[in-house]
């Protein structure tokens, strides 16, 4: 059985009266510690089919099964239990967090509101999480606003396994960062998915990202799947013509060369 | 070859929350009439408080310390075009896409409203935008991002610049955006003669566009050469780590494939 089964999804925005649409018949399926990655150009859905699987938004159509049940079907404690093990990373941390709160208030949302900790415990459990990725453990009392980027990315990480998740969506969780920390943070996912067998979602605009970490990918145009397969495969050769224009479009080092 | 501007010893600092603090460190860097030159560097390099003291476009409350000298003093706005990253920032959003390349053109080279507008009209054309005389009514809101650059581009070379400066101007756009709008810049700097300075974070765009690559890093100038110095032989090690940091389609797999699911 599949970690997660998207069928049919379809979602459509009104847009000056006429409705488009943004998610139009979209199916897949990820495999538990397995990277699906979802490329496409601007407005091509993939950040859309993100929020529908976070069920930050509703469907017109379309079903979702999320670790053996019908996720878009579960209420309140159910639901928030069910979301415990489908976390989040986006590109910019600073706005997914209040910036004047500190990285332990951060880290210790999660514990607190999931119930996974007691309150006395759950000090030892925050300097653990940032043990696990990487951060120094005095770095808890430093507000959001103060740290680096690449820590900032870092804790985001480490808020997203508190609730030790089956699967997390990463949307261009690296795309803002300087390539020099970027490799780092690709390296403690990678660790993270190994170790413990966390599936991602991987939304990104640059191929040669995705053609790096996801093992499958799925190439979307308009809302609709142009092109999926062996990430490796698909870029590699791609079939589609959005494919093609990815490829041919992604800056390459060795390009000036005659 | 003339040299366009002189840049000895540049130094700026900005104060913050009462400390002083070095954006640039005693640069010395001459950029050539007609090249296209890329400054490359992650947050923090300086980059951008480069291309903002070659435009004169520093807050007042930086100190400058060193020189820039011109081969003929520039007027700003005139002579130097700036393309910034977020074009939704440089564009009035109140104001219609026809006037602000026509400001800039009544302003800078003197003609008349009807002739300022017709030239906007053309320069919407040469920026290559879908339908320029139903965009020339339009609103930037009501473009798209790669729309959007176009016009922020027409406006910047409307007054017939010799420098085009593009700060990250293709980094917020998709990657096939991002491949039309380097194009344009590409072809646009040949048809004018214009010299452009490229601002990027992206060696490997940098490389596909610029003839020099000037590496910046903590406010300093690294290493500056030819494109094919700096990509097949680049001098300082922290050029070499932004080279290996680059993950192209031919990068090798971050991933172990051994243990895939079935």
């Amino acid at each position: 059985m599949s970690l997660l089964a998207v069928s049919n999804l379809t979602k459509n925005y009104r847009r000056t009266g006429k409705p488009v649409a943004a998610v139009d018949d979209v199916s897949f399926t990820i495999e538990p510690g397995e990277t699906l990655a979802l490329a496409g150009p601007s407005g091509s859905g993939k950040s859309t089919i993100a929020r529908l699987v976070l069920r930050l938004i509703e469907p017109d159509a379309g079903r979702i099964e999320f670790e053996g049940s019908d996720f878009l079907a579960l209420r309140g404690v159910a639901l928030r239990a069910r979301r415990a093990r489908l976390q989040m990373v986006f590109q910019d941390p600073l706005a997914a967090f209040n910036p004047r709160a500190t990285v332990a208030r951060v880290l210790d949302d999660p514990l607190r509101v999931h119930g996974i900790a007691p309150r006395t415990e759950r000090p030892r459990r925050i300097a653990a999480l940032l043990e696990r990725v990487g951060l120094a453990v005095d770095l808890a009392p430093r507000a959001i606003h103060e740290i680096s980027g690449g820590q900032r990315q870092r804790v985001a990480i480490a808020r997203a396994i508190a609730t030790k998740p089956s699967l997390i969506v990463l949307d261009e969780a690296v795309s803002a960062l300087d390539v020099s920390v970027r490799g780092q943070i690709l390296d403690l996912l990678l660790d993270l998915q190994r170790r413990e067998r966390i599936a991602f979602l991987f939304i990104s605009h640059d191929l040669g990202v995705v053609r790096a970490v996801a093992h499958r990918v799925i190439l979307l145009d308009a809302g609709r799947i142009a092109e999926s397969g062996d990430a490796r495969t698909v870029i590699d050769l791609p079939q589609s013509a959005v494919g093609k224009a990815l490829v041919a479009a992604a800056p390459r080092l060795n390009r000036y060369r005659p | 070859m003339t040299v366009l501007a002189s840049i000895r010893d540049l130094a700026v600092t900005h104060r913050r929350d009462g400390i002083e603090v070095a954006a640039l460190k005693n640069v010395t860097l001459d950029v050539q009439a007609g090249e296209r030159l890329a400054i490359i560097g992650e947050s923090g390099s300086g980059k951008s408080t480069l291309a903002l003291a070659i435009a004169g476009l520093l807050p007042k409350s930086a100190r400058i310390g060193g020189s820039i000298e011109w081969f003929a003093p520039p007027l700003g706005g005139r002579d130097i075009g700036f393309v910034f990253q977020d074009p939704s920032a440089s564009l009035d959003p109140v104001m219609s896409v026809s006037k602000q390349i026509a400001e800039v053109v009544h302003t800078h080279l003197g003609l008349g409203w009807p002739a300022s507008r017709a030239k906007a009209r053309t320069l919407l054309e040469r920026v290559r935008l879908p339908d320029p005389d139903s965009a020339l009514h339009a609103f930037p809101h009501q473009l798209s991002g790669g729309q959007k650059q176009r016009v922020a581009i027409a406006a910047a070379i409307a007054a017939g610049p010799k420098l085009l400066i593009a700060d990250e101007a293709t980094s917020a756009l998709d990657t096939i955006v991002q491949a039309e709008i380097v194009a344009l810049i590409r072809r646009l700097v040949t048809e004018d003669g214009m010299t452009l300075l490229f601002i990027s974070h992206d060696i490997a765009l940098a490389a596909e566009l610029a003839e020099r690559i000037a590496v910046f890093r903590h406010g300093a100038l690294v290493e500056l050469g030819t494109t094919r110095q700096i990509i097949d032989a680049p001098s300082q090690a922290y050029t070499r780590t932004l080279l290996d940091a680059h993950i192209g389609l031919d990068a090798d797999l971050l991933l172990n494939r051994s243990g895939l699911p079935a």
